[in-house]
Parts: structure tokens; sequence; C-alpha cells
């Protein structure tokens, strides 16, 4: 089959597009693949050039760690959970996350999910207890893998800079529902940077790895 | 204000950075990824304390005395003691700070039985136990970051500890942005850098953990203790990229596991140690695993899909995801694999090592685990190591020293400077690949002479080569510079295991299989100028 990954070497140079021929494992995933066209032999292109190893971000390898999303076949997706054998026709195109600086190849400098986080004072501080019935939503609010999956899909996040995307309206919820003290800091800083600036076409839910279910999380917040 | 610098952001990281910014100390935490992409969001089952509303018969003293016989008694009874003492605060402190723990219907945490524990006292969130604590604590940390006493250096890794005299100054790092050298100094330098995977490829935890800095200060004169002593967690998973970790939990819930003879199910582990045999301690459940030579299966089918998902959502999405397997209906083909290190770098009470204000907490030190970890401790022995470094730290006063480090500076400099220029096309992974070949051969489950000197060879001669040989420039440059301190880390293991002539816990010696008595200390191994030396520590240097 035929991987085609969109290069780069610094976050200052051009982006150009490399080819690489590789023999078709079926349970094998493009995190797998990766790892095997970096390391099985020298890299060749399909001209036959020598080609830099391709840079990509892996940690765990099952998931949860949410460093290896990147761009395949146009869907952003993890690459440790997406098999080869479920994507259509023969070709696999990989690229950066494009809402993200590269830093190179598939390496992306995601920073700014933090920084928004912190700067917006996104913590708890006095813990006044849970409702035991939102267990399960605050459960799965509290396995975001901070992957920036959300951000890449969403049509109304642009960098950042004022709309700071699904992956802080869970962090939200997840602080609103249980602070003494940041509930209405956090309702503000939501209503600022999140609520005027989402048109709720939920892409970030389809996209989600963990299945949050971040329009619940929205609905609570604009309850608040 | 004090200064400290925390080299790794997971669990024990952030929680040493917490405790020295409420403090009012100033804690950077330097890592090449966030908190999210450490090996803690993997730590599965839970986390061990003895609380209020747990079983009445259970006590502290019997979670002291399940974990110094489960380590077979190698362990240091007072780091034990202070471990087991303090972990319901610890669990009282992790619910304050918001962490989603699975609760009872009266709103208690609860409690699943785990390996090698004589009552119910692993406290979890699901199966993500791991994950929920660290999105517990990177909030809490946001906190601190916003008062400027918590700061993080993303894109930074680890290089050396700037030591001079027995004393540690900071360290440097490898700025991958600018490709330089960097130096950070500060009062105290706190290493958290996790297990050393890397030594044997592929494992049940992260690849970012590979035992370079473990490595890299036993070259500079810091003693590493118990090498030897490597966990196989009995059911893991095997998929083309990893070995995928079923968790304890799965037995805890009642999980069974068997093999199937003449097309009947043989429950071995029942029928060796009666009907709680599924949860005998890692190293007895992966050594018997072993020793059937057969395919074995962990059976949680009978728990029903319902309790499945509440209980185990991610072992039911984890087999079905990699494998196909329908748990609900299906047993799960299991196998031992490398988990996790009670190895690793030596270190007082206090988690200072034989280095003054160079501190490791966290799987890549040595301390309450001794041959053999239960389930359950590692997360309260990360969380309680950084709070026992930050206390030490905090009850210190430092001397302001200027000195210079411009040589180790120059040093690192055109050391990769070399690098970038090479023209090679030759990998460090190739060499990582051997080496991690020939660690799951000769430092298996079951080890012998013959096998651990073979495994010497093969790593002696990696060593003798390592830094003779170009590597790919476009590697990240971090690859390259580590390997000679990967593999004098394996070097060491191989020279603790072979040491060790009898068997305890982990370390199952076919040519020693006796446990004895003059053997029972721990090992300690010092590195000087290219030379090894082991001995047991019988007088307890580090247990105080």
């Amino acid at each position: 089959m035929r991987i085609k990954v969109l290069r780069q070497k610094s976050p200052f140079s051009k982006p150009y597009w490399q080819e690489f021929d590789y023999t078709y494992i079926e349970n094998q995933t493009v995190a797998g693949m990766l790892d095997e066209l970096n390391y099985k032999d020298d890299l060749i292109d399909i001209n036959g050039e020598p080609a830099p190893r391709i840079q990509w971000e892996c940690s765990c390898l099952q998931g949860m760690c949410g460093g290896c999303a990147m761009v395949i076949n146009n869907r952003p997706a993890l690459a440790c959970e997406t098999f080869l054998k479920d994507i259509k026709g023969d070709t696999v195109v990989l690229e950066p996350l494009k809402k993200f600086t590269t830093i190179c190849d598939l390496v992306v400098d995601r920073g700014i999910i933090q920084e928004n986080l912190r700067k917006s004072n996104t913590y708890i501080e006095e813990y006044k207890g849970a409702d035991q019935s939102e267990y399960e939503h605050m459960y799965a609010a509290g396995k975001c893998l901070k992957c920036g999956l959300c951000l890449e899909v969403c049509p109304n996040y642009k960098g950042g800079k004022s709309f700071f995307g699904a992956a802080f309206a869970n962090d939200c919820y997840l602080i609103a529902s249980r602070s003494g003290t940041m509930e209405n800091a956090v309702k503000e800083s939501y209503r600022t940077n999140f609520e005027n600036g989402c048109s709720k076409a939920l892409s970030c839910v389809d996209v989600c790895p963990m299945k949050i279910p971040t329009l619940a999380s929205i609905a609570k917040m604009n309850r608040k | 204000m004090k200064k400290v610098l925390i080299v790794g952001s997971g669990i024990a990281g952030l929680s040493c950075a917490i405790s020295c910014a409420e403090k009012g100390m100033e804690a950077t935490l330097v890592s090449p990824f966030p908190s999210e992409r450490s090996q803690s969001v993997l730590a599965a089952g839970g986390i061990n304390a003895v609380i209020n509303s747990g079983e009445t018969s259970d006590s502290i003293e019997s979670h002291i005395e399940d974990t110094l016989k489960g380590g077979c008694f190698i362990a240091g009874e007072n780091a034990v003691k202070g471990l087991c003492e303090s972990a319901s605060d610890i669990l009282r402190w992790l619910v304050k700070l918001g962490t989603v723990f699975t609760t009872d219907s009266d709103g208690s945490v609860c409690r699943r039985a785990f390996g090698g524990q004589s009552h119910r006292r692993t406290c979890y969130c699901g199966s993500a136990t791991g994950k929920q604590i660290v999105t517990a604590l990177v909030m809490e940390a946001r906190r601190y970051e916003g008062l400027g006493l918590i700061k993080r250096r993303l894109w930074t890794d680890f290089y050396c500890t700037l030591i001079r005299d027995g004393v540690c100054y900071g360290a440097l790092f490898y700025n991958e942005a600018t490709g330089a050298p960097e130096i950070l100094t500060a009062d105290s330098v706190v290493i958290a850098t996790g297990g050393q995977n890397a030594l044997f490829g592929k494992t049940t935890g992260s690849k970012s953990c590979d035992g370079y800095a473990a490595g890299r200060l036993f070259m500079q004169g810091v003693e590493l203790k118990n090498l030897e002593f490597i966990q196989y967690h009995p059911t893991t998973m095997a998929t083309d990229q990893k070995m995928m970790l079923v968790s304890e939990a799965a037995r805890g819930e009642g999980g069974r596991l068997y093999y199937e003879e003449k097309g009947k199910r043989v429950y071995f582990m029942e029928d060796k140690f009666g009907e709680n045999g599924n949860l005998m301690p890692r190293d007895i459940v992966s050594r018997c695993i072993e020793e059937t030579g057969k395919q074995v299966f962990l059976d949680i089918s009978f728990l029903g899909k319902e309790k499945i998902l509440k209980r185990l959502p991610e072992v039911y999405e984890l087999c079905m995801k990699y494998r196909g397997i329908d748990v609900s209906k299906e047993s799960i083909p299991v196998s031992p694999a490398v988990h996790f290190f009670m190895g690793g770098i030596a270190v007082k009470n206090n988690h200072e090592t034989n280095i003054r204000n160079l501190y490791a907490i966290g799987e890549c030190a040595s301390i309450y685990h001794g041959a053999n970890r239960l389930g359950g401790n590692s997360l309260l022995a990360a969380l309680y190591g950084g709070k026992v470094a930050a206390a030490s730290i905090g009850s210190r006063t430092f001397e302001k020293r200027d000195i210079d480090f411009s040589v180790e500076h120059k040093e690192a400099s055109e050391k990769l400077r070399s690098m970038r220029e090479s023209k090679s096309t030759y990998p460090v992974m190739y060499i990582r690949d051997m080496l991690a070949e020939s660690m799951q051969e000769n430092l298996g489950i079951v080890r012998s002479s013959e096998k651990l000197d073979k495994g010497l060879d093969d790593v002696s001669f990696y060593l003798s080569v390592a830094d003779k040989i170009h590597y790919d420039s476009s590697e990240l440059a971090y690859f390259g510079y580590s390997l000679p301190g990967i593999l004098t880390l394996a070097k060491a293991t191989l020279i603790c295991a072979k040491s060790r002539q009898e068997s305890r816990g982990a370390h199952y010696r076919s040519d020693f299989p006796d446990t004895k008595e003059e053997w029972k200390a721990a090992t300690i191994i010092s590195y000087d100028d290219g030379k090894y030396r082991t001995y047991l520590d019988t007088e307890g240097r580090y247990e105080n």
C-alpha cells in the first residue's frame, strides 16, 4: 500500500509530500506501521531516494495518552487505534494536526491547550463534594487526553486565542460542578471563552477517542 | 525562595511539585511532553489504603505486613510503615482534589481485592485510576502555575545532573527547540522519570520511559538498588505494537485463569492455591503461567456485560478494540510481560540519593516494594514519595554557591553538534531493539547463570560499540546520547541478577531455586570509571 506523509523539517521550513511503499498487514495500526516503516530498514521513498525518519509522537500506544493524534486520510484520529484494515482504498495519507504549530513532520505543539486552561484559572481550589448521579459524566470528562482532536475538527476553533474549544468546556464542567469557590469564576470564563463562540456543530463529540459526552457538559454549563 | 527542579511530570513529579508549592517553594517540572502523556495514565487497577469505610478487620499493620511479605522481606520496614500509615491521608487528599473515585451508594470510596493482600483495600476509579489521578493533580498543579509556584518546561530532555564534591546543584538538559544544551540550577533536583521499559522493548508501559536518567546518574556516581527484581505482570494481551495490560482488577472482580487440556478447562491457580489462587502475588502467578507451557486464558465473561461495563469498562474496550474479543462472551488469551521495576535509584527514607540534594521518586526509585510489588502500591508510593521528598527539601537550608559548569555545557554542545553533523543512516533504534531482544531472552521470568552470561556478553558488546557508531541524525538527538546510559543500566541489571545466587520474589534462578536467609537484603550496585561493584545492604545503609 502507499503511504503519503506531509513532512516538515522544522517549524520554519516548508512542508512537502513524500510517499513510501508499505506491505499491508491486516492487524497493523497506523502507529505500528509508522514504527515499522521507520525501523525495518533504511527509509527509502517511492523514487528510491533516502528519506529522514518520520517524526511522530507516541507514549502509551493504546489510546490512553493522546500523543499520536494526527490527520489520517483527512480524518483526525489517534494513530495507535486506527487500523489499516479500516482504511478505505490502498493509500494512507498522514498529516499533522493543522490547528497547531508543526514542530516537525507529524509532531505538533499543543501547548496552547494547557496554556488556555492555566490562564483561565481552571482549577477546583475548594472541593465541595460531588453529586453521585453525575459519576459517569465526571468519569468520562476526567479521561480527557488533551489530544487536540476535538479542536482540530471544530469549525469555530481558530488557534485558541478567544475560543478555547471542547477540552476546555469539559474541564469547566468538572470544576463548576464540584468547586465551592471557583464556580462563578469558571462560569464567567466559560461564557467568554466557549459559550459565545460555540455553534454546536458537535463534531467534537464524534471525534473524541474517549467518547466524552461534551454535549452534556455544554448543556450543564449553559444551565448554570 | 527555594528552587526545586523536578525531572518528569507523571504522578510522582506532580505530587512533589504540588507539595513543594504548598510549602512556598518554586518547583519547575521538566519533561518532553505534558503530564497527560506520562505512563501514570496507564495505571489501571487502584491505590491501596486502609480507610474507615473499609473492612473492619483490616488495619494499617496488615497493609504493612502484606507489603513486606509481598516484597519477600527486603524492603525497609520503616519506609513501608511510613507509606502505609500515610495512605488514608493521601486518599483523602486525592478525593479533596476531585479525583473521580468509584463510590458506593453512600458516597464512600469502593475497594476491590488485589493480589497478595489479606483484605479488600484497593480503592479505584473504574479501571482508569491513574488517568483520573493525573487529571486531578494536573488541575491542582494549574492552580499553583497561576501563582508562579509551579513552572513547566516542555520539549526538554534530561542530559545529566550537575554534581560537585557529592552535592547536586542542578541539571543539564537538551532543548529540543534549539537543539542546544541548557543548564537549569536549583537547590534540589528530584528525578521522577519512571521505569526502564526500553531495556525490554515491548512492555505494558510507555515508550517514553527508558531508564536513561537512572543509567546516567549511575555513571555519575549514584548508587542503584535491587535492579534484578523486575515484575512480569501475569495477564497481558499481545498485540503487534505492545503488550496490553489486562488489569489485575479483572481478577480482583473474580476473573479466573485457566488452560485447556483434552477439551476441559484446568483452573491451575485454584487447583494449586485454593479459591483465592487467581489473586496470588504477581511473581507467583507469572511463574505458574510460565510453568504450564500452554496458552493461558482469563475468563471474566461470567460477570455479565453490565457489571463488566460498570467495573471494568477499559478492559472491555481494550480487548474489543485491539483483538476483537468480547470479554462478556469470550476468554482473553494472556501471558506475562514486563510491567514494573522494583529496582532503580537507591534512596534513603527521605528519598535522597547518595548525592546530597539529589532525590528520586516514583518508579525510578527503589524503596518500598522489595522483591515484588503488590498491585495498588505503586500509585501510593508515587504520591507518597513526592510528598516525602518535598518535605525533606522544605526542611533543609541551602548554601548558595556559584559553581562553573561550563565544561559540562561545552562537552554536551560538542556531543550534540557531532551527532547533528552525522551523515550516517544507521538508526540508534537498531541497537535498542537488539538490547531488548537479548534482555527478553536472557533476563526472563526464569534465569540462570548461563543465560545471564549470554546477556552480559551481548550488552558488553553493544556498549563497546555504542560510542563509536555514527547514528542517523534525522532521529531525535536524545535517542543517540541516551544510548550509553541505557546500555550501562542494562549491564548493571544483569550483574545484579547474576550476583544474587538465590530465588526471591520476581528473581527466580533455576540454578539457585531456594530462598536463602543470608541473601535477605537489598542489592546495591555502584559504578566507578567502567567498574561495577555490588554489595548486599545488610547494614541497612539506605534504611534511615
